[in-house]
């Protein structure tokens, strides 16, 4: 489905939202691009620990247990026939719908980003600005945590 | 990030001098003949005005930031990719890693643009006509477990094993069912990339796969296409997207400053 090809920036950059979310930005800017050699040391907000290593994905026990929880809440959720309605939903469906969770997408990316950025700077040193998380991820009593480094 | 030199930042605050320490940041470089930067806002708060440091054939795009202030507010991260990524759409530039910051506008020649002007230019001109797009798909997890299931025994039957019952007495098996599934997420991750690479193959010039960075990562590509392509890229991926109704949400991002493409000299310091 989303089909979201959002040219983003051909100069319409102004009135629309970017259609880089901050989770987007992050994996970017931080460790990729030209490193100055001589520079001024400015203090980065408790961010750059966060970067290289910890956005990468490690697979441990902890996401074991939550892939089998998600799974065991497929299966609490869905009759047996609703299993068989996702695995349906999987192929075909409209243009409209896609249409919509582009746009879910995109209102989430820009909801995500008002909340940080209406937040003190401050709060902004808490590494959690980093991580991206999943909006429909029920509040389990998993540790505060999708945090990707496990 | 890099080396560190000794701070020329801190300098025992006079109290007869102002009471800001400004410094340039630097954005990315430019051919010299770019006319103005994009109507983008700088980082840092106030934001910066964004100009152009011209040096021979090249340019930097920087702004005045306080550089007793930290950097790294969300806004901060925006301001820089958004102003790269509209440069991008107009000219060549070689994006810098967030938070390179020289003392002042001839610093930024003396220590950043004349020393490397040549290899810059060069640079740009590889990059011309080009951008970055980025291609970012994630598995839609209902969909992706129902697949997963529905292919593998095991895991079928571990679910049923594990079904209304506490998570501390079925242990075993929750981690032998997440290690499939997880096992399961990373082979269709890998094919799924694959697919989308060998059919987009003709319309870019380099492609990286990036790391996932996220569990439910289905395809994670940076490339470096000519803009002119960017029509194709976008019919390629409706195709896919339609084919992946369901499963797979994704996303095209670009034109984007090249991020991927670009590699820094880490000898001589």
């Amino acid at each position: 489905m989303t089909t979201s090809v959002q040219p983003a920036a051909s100069g319409q950059m102004a009135g629309r939202p970017s259609s880089s979310g901050l989770a987007d930005v992050i994996d970017t800017i931080l460790d990729k691009g030209l490193v100055i050699d001589a520079y001024v040391r400015v203090s980065l907000v408790g961010i750059e620990i966060l970067t290289v290593d910890a956005r990468v994905v490690v697979a441990s026990v902890d996401t074991y247990l939550r892939f089998a929880e998600a799974a065991n809440r497929l299966d609490l959720a869905e009759s047996e026939e609703g299993l068989t309605d996702v695995l349906a939903k999987t192929k075909g469906g409209g243009a409209d719908k896609a249409k919509e969770l582009v746009e879910g997408v995109v209102d989430t990316a820009g909801d995500k980003l008002r909340e940080l950025t209406d937040k003190p700077r401050a709060a902004a040193e808490e590494p959690e600005v980093t991580v991206e998380r999943e909006p429909r991820q029920a509040p389990r009593k998993r540790p505060r945590a999708l945090r990707e480094e496990g | 990030m890099g080396r560190s030199k000794v701070s020329e930042a801190s300098v025992p605050k006079q109290p007869t001098r102002k009471v800001q320490n400004l410094a340039s940041y630097v954005y990315g470089v430019v051919p010299a003949d770019l006319k103005s930067p994009p109507e983008t806002e700088g980082l840092g708060d106030p934001a910066g005005k964004v100009r152009l440091v011209r040096h021979g054939e090249i340019a930097a795009l920087v702004s005045d930031i306080n550089a007793d202030e930290p950097l790294g507010r969300p806004g901060d991260f925006l301001a820089h990719e958004r102003l790269l990524d509209a440069t991008a759409a107009k000219v060549p530039v070689l994006p810098f890693r967030f938070g390179g910051v020289v003392a002042n506008a001839d610093a930024v020649v003396a220590e950043l643009l004349e020393p490397h002007h040549d290899e810059f230019i060069a640079a740009l001109r590889e990059l011309e006509g080009k951008a970055e797009f980025i291609i970012r798909g994630r598995y839609v997890e209902r969909a992706v477990l129902a697949e997963i299931l529905a292919e593998n025994a095991e895991a079928e039957s571990l679910r049923q094993a594990i079904r209304g019952r506490p998570e501390e007495l079925t242990r075993d098996e929750r981690i032998r069912l997440g290690e499939i599934i997880s096992a399961g997420i990373e082979a269709k991750r890998d094919f799924d990339t694959q697919q989308l690479l060998d059919r987009l193959s003709g319309h870019y010039e380099m492609a990286v796969v990036r790391e996932p960075t996220h569990e439910h990562d289905a395809v994670h590509v940076a490339m470096l296409a000519r803009t002119s392509e960017q029509g194709r890229l976008e019919d390629t991926l409706t195709m896919f997207g339609e084919r992946w109704e369901g499963r797979v949400d994704l996303r095209l991002l670009g034109p984007l400053a090249p991020y991927d493409f670009v590699v820094t000299d880490q000898q001589e310091v």
